[in-house]
This record gives structure tokens, sequence and C-alpha cells, in this order.
């Protein structure tokens, strides 16, 4: 497996998951094999219950396979534990959730650059990346903002921003628009599309929302933990 | 620096909790500043009524005589103690006594005393008698006839101002009887109920013929220019007056029973720390886990984002060691407006006997700067290590179950 990987972001090879409910055993991602290589701007859809989210975070290390392996950008995620995963997040994914993205108590720029405070990136350096990154989603003059005080559609702007910033191999975003209206989701997602294209950063989605379905340029379909559908757009 | 930032943020999310969490541990850190800072004010007190009322904060005298109070164990080389006494550096006052016990009777009663015979004017610096007269004079004039007695003692005599009584005291070296006629010239009120009732007062030189024991005494009561001198039990005084068959000892070793009610007063201090740590306790778990829980989603984004478990552990500590600080603001400002209004007003128990000791004079708590340096630092370093508990379980969040969760 070690010589397919080159250009791919991701690589998951028979990845299973399963959880037990009350001692049930509940099958969320039943093989998947899967590669995502660099600058996609991909969907995984399904409907809700198909392991979507799952699979993100086998994808991310924020949760650990039942079987199989996961490697990012060339590292075997999922056999990294500890402060070695913490750090493998930290510098190769950028992660964007449903709502409640951002830490309430820290302003626009704080939330934006906590990651580059985690690497130890200098003051002067992290206020120029995170002003450049604010400018790029539109949202520089709210920097001294703290999150209450921004509309949900400002919030993800920030969390793509966040997610941005240190620049890492992807970019995983988990129902970013479940708690938008379209409008929003659709500016949001042009946005995105737009980083994308200009920053050639990956990004993977998962969604039910049709928006996102159609800006996708790959929607991969999963139905009960296994992908039922792959269809690259031209 | 982050951390501290978003701890201290974090800790105000939830002003009413974090207040009455405050509130609670702050009024336990007080509780225990007041008792600390009352239980001094109170042995003060106890010392000083103790020491000042009669006994002085050290005494000399012969071997033995303490335990057998017999007359003819007088101090040995009383003058030469006498003139070293005076020439002391760290004595400030002293007077000499001569103590025995006898008979006092009046035509309708009699009863047993200890007679005291002093030196007016030394005693009147050294013990409370002068100010404890009620009724009458204390020694107006040379008359070697007058005699102060305790109110309760006037009442069992059934004797008043001028009227005559009868000592019977047997002399030191014979044994032999004698008899002598004194005029009650003053009655006094010691609160002691034993001072009030078995003793008596007459002039030393009196005393001294009487029990044909010459220019000598039993005790000389001594006062330091420091009282807390008397509490040194290395201090060379000691050693230096207790030769030549007598003896010095402080106020300690003249109530034993003071200093294991200062042992006591110890040990409730012990407890009531032992409440504050358990109220510290109960108040930072239950806020660090209601707060970790409802924020469950944050700390699962924390972890996603790349924040080490550690990272996630060191920020509920540091939320802890905010509370903490916070507590420790409002427990300080209460105890200090508290025991501020005290130190003026003070606390009125006078009356009441502790041990033997009459309590003549306010309790005032007495403030020190180790209560607010080494107590708050106390409830600092036992919240911070009371949330290690909390800090583990948040450190070892899945952060896709945290996520989960609270979705």
């Amino acid at each position: 497996m070690d010589e397919q990987i080159g250009k791919e972001v991701i690589v998951t090879e028979n990845l299973k998951k399963t959880y037990h409910d009350n001692g049930i055993p509940v099958y969320a991602v039943r093989g998947v094999d899967l590669t995502i290589t660099r600058g996609e701007f991909t969907a995984i859809m399904g409907p809700s219950g198909s392991g979507k989210t799952t699979l993100l975070n086998l994808i991310s290390g924020l949760d650990t396979p039942t079987e199989g392996k996961v490697w990012l950008n060339s590292k075997l995620v999922s056999e990294m534990t500890g402060n070695e995963l913490s750090d493998f997040r930290r510098d190769n994914i950028g992660f964007i959730f449903q709502a409640y993205n951002l830490i309430p108590v820290l302003t626009v720029e704080e939330n934006v650059e906590y990651i580059m405070l985690l690497q130890g990136v200098p003051p002067e350096e992290r206020h120029k990346r995170v002003l450049k990154i604010l400018e790029e989603v539109g949202l520089v003059e709210m920097i001294d903002r703290k999150p209450p005080q921004l509309s949900g559609g400002q919030q993800q702007r920030v969390a793509v921003a966040r997610a941005m910033v240190a620049k890492p191999a992807i970019i995983l975003a988990d129902e970013p628009t479940a708690n938008l209206d379209s409008e929003t989701s659709g500016e949001l997602l042009d946005m995105m599309r737009k980083l994308n294209e200009s920053t050639g950063m990956t990004f993977l989605f998962s969604s039910h929302d049709p928006i996102v379905i159609q800006r996708a340029r790959r929607v991969i379909t999963l139905t009960d933990g296994k992908i039922s559908n792959d269809k690259i757009k031209r | 620096m982050l951390y501290i930032k978003l701890a201290w943020r974090n800790i105000f999310r939830n002003k009413r909790r974090t207040i009455i969490a405050g509130l609670a541990i702050g009024m336990g850190l007080a509780a225990l500043i007041f008792t600390d800072a009352f239980i001094i004010g109170e042995e003060r007190n106890m010392i000083y009524s103790a020491t000042s009322t009669f006994a002085g904060e050290a005494q000399i005298f012969r071997v033995g005589y303490r335990e057998t109070q017999e007359s003819e164990l007088t101090i040995n080389n009383y003058k030469s103690i006498v003139e070293n006494l005076q020439s002391e550096p760290i004595v400030d006052k002293f007077t000499s006594r001569v103590s025995v016990f006898g008979t006092v009777s009046a035509p309708a009663n009699m009863a047993g005393v200890q007679i005291f015979g002093i030196e007016p004017e030394t005693e009147r610096e050294m013990s409370i008698l002068d100010e404890a007269i009620i009724e009458g004079e204390y020694f107006a004039d040379d008359n070697m006839r007058n005699i102060l007695i305790g109110k309760k003692l006037a009442e069992i005599l059934e004797v008043g101002l001028g009227d005559r009584i009868v000592l019977t005291v047997s002399q030191a070296e014979s044994g032999d009887l004698i008899q002598e006629l004194f005029k009650v010239s003053g009655i006094f009120d010691f609160g002691e109920r034993a001072m009030n009732s078995a003793a008596a007062f007459i002039r030393i030189e009196k005393a001294r013929d009487m029990l044909a024991i010459g220019e000598t005494a039993h005790i000389i009561s001594i006062k330091f220019i420091n009282p807390e001198l008397s509490k040194n039990n290395r201090l060379p005084f000691w050693d230096k007056y207790s030769k030549n068959g007598n003896k010095a000892v402080s106020w300690t070793e003249l109530f034993p029973q003071l200093v294991s009610i200062f042992e006591f007063a110890f040990v409730a201090k012990l407890f009531i720390s032992i409440i504050l740590m358990g109220v510290v306790v109960f108040v930072i778990l239950n806020t660090l886990f209601m707060s970790l829980y409802e924020r469950m989603f944050e700390f699962g984004i924390l972890r996603a984002i790349g924040t080490r478990p550690l990272g996630v552990a060191k920020l509920i500590l540091l939320e802890a060691g905010a509370l903490s600080v916070i507590s420790i603001v409002f427990g300080s400002v209460i105890v200090l407006i508290v025991n501020l209004i005290l130190m003026k007003v003070g606390v009125d128990i006078t009356g009441t006997e502790m041990v033997g000791v009459a309590i003549r004079e306010k309790i005032y708590p007495v403030l020190r700067v180790s209560q607010f340096t080494i107590n708050p630092l106390g409830v600092l370093l036992f919240t911070v290590i009371v949330g290690i508990y909390p800090a583990l379980y948040a450190a070892k969040l899945n952060p896709a179950k945290a996520i989960r969760k609270s979705l």
C-alpha cells in the first residue's frame, strides 16, 4: 500500500467501525476503501446514519477504527495515539463542524490564531497570517468580535479561516451548512470553493445538503457504511 | 498565557455559578482566618487575664513550695535574687509575696483561706488587686492590721468594711499557732470564685512577722518587658534563677490548663480546616464537572484541532485556580471587614471563667499577614489538587464522543 501513496492525501483500506449500543453491535462503517488526492473538493453524501461523520472521524484520527487503516499525507493515522496524534491533527488537518465551532470566549483573531499558538508561530507572523486569511473570508473588520456577536454564516467563515490558517494538508468539514440558511450556505460554499481553487488545499465534506453536493467536484455516496457510488463531475 | 486567558474568561461565562461557588469557598476561608484571628485574640486575652490578675508572667519560689505550700519553704538567697532582678534587663516589674494557709474567723462564721502578704506598692504594678477593690480602700495607710478580703468571703463571714476578723496561722519553723486581729479595710472582686471566696491580703511585713520567717518571701512574681519572652523555654532567665534550691517558671507551667486549652483550640482550627477542605472538594468538583459537561463539545473541538490531552487538563486546572483566586478575594474581603469591625468593638464575654481564668476584657481578633498568605495559598493549592480529577477526566475525553454527546 505504501507504494500507492503519492499525491494522495487520504487513503483508507478496508476501514471498519463497529459501535456497541447497549451491547448491540452497530456497523457504522463497513469496509471503506477510499482515496482522496491533493486539491480535491469532495463531498461524502448519504442519509442520516449512513456513517458519514464516523468516516470523517476515522480519517482524522478523532476515532479509532475497529479494522482497517488510514493514511493521511502518507502517515498511518490509524495507529497514532496521544500527543503524536494531537500534533498530527494540529499540523495536517483543518476542521469545520456544524455549529458552535468556535471558542465563544475568544475573539475572532484569537480563535483563528489558536492553532498557530499551539504550533509556536511567533506573534508577528501569527497576526500577519490571521489578517490575510480574515481578508480572504471577508471578516477582517470583525477581528475583535467574539463568536456570539457574529451571525451563523460569519461564524462558519471564521471556522474556515481557523481551519485554513495553519495551511493543513486537508480541510474536513462535517455538515458545515447544517445550521445555515440556503443563501448563506451557498455563499459559504462558493467562498470555500474559491479558496480551494486559489490555494489548492483539499476539502472533504460530509453532508446531505444539496447546496454542498451541487458545488462538490466529486460526490461519494455512502449507504449503510459502504460506498455505494463515487462520481466525479466533469 | 493562552490557557490562562481562556481559563479566566471561561470562569466568568456563568457568572452566577462562579459567584456562588466563590462565595462558598470564600466563606470557608473566611471562617478559617476568623477562627485563627479569634483564637489568637482569645489566647492573648486569657494569658493576659491569667498573668495580670495576680500570678504574673513568671514566678520564682523554693523547690517543692508549689506542691506542698509549706510555709518554711521560703526563697533561698532572697535578697541577692531581688538585687539581681532589679538589674535584669528583660524584667519589667516584680513583687514579693508571702503565702500561707490559715483560718479566718468572725463572730458569725469561720473559713479556711490562703493569706497573702504583699508589698502594696509593687503589687499595684503587678496585679489588678487595687482595681478589684469594690468597697473600701487598697492599703490606704500604713496600718499593719488592715486586711483585704474577697466579696464571697465577706458574705460567708458576714462581715463588712471596718469589721474585725481574726487570722490564725501556724509559724514556719515551730508550727506554733499564732492569732492576730485585723480590720477589714477593703473588699475585692476578682471575678474568680477561688480568689473571691478563699483569699485575703495583708501587708508582707505583718505576714513575715506572723510566720517568723525573717526578710524573705515564698513567691516573687515577675513581668517581662515583652510578654512573649515568658513563652520562650530556652530563655537563660529560667536557668539563672533556678539555682540554690529555687525554681523559676513561666506561666505555661503555672497554668498548664491554659496550654491544654490552646492545644485544644489548635485541634479545633484543624477541624475547621478539614471542613473547609471538604467544602472545597465538593464545590470545585461540582463546578468544574458542571462546566465540563456544558462545554463537552468545546473540549471535543479543542482536542480535534490539535490541543494535546495535557493542554486540556492544564486548562481545567487553571480554571480551578481562577475559581480559587476569586474565592480567596471574596473570603479575604469578608474576613477583613468582619475582623476590622470586631477589632474595634471586640467580642464581649467578660465575666465568664474558663479553666479557672476569668475573662476580664473583651476579646479582639488578631490579624496576621500569615493568615492572608498561608491560608489562601493552602486553598489555592488544595483547589488545584482537587481539580486534577476533572482535569484528567477532560484529558481522557475521546474527541469524537465529546463532539457527538453535545450535538
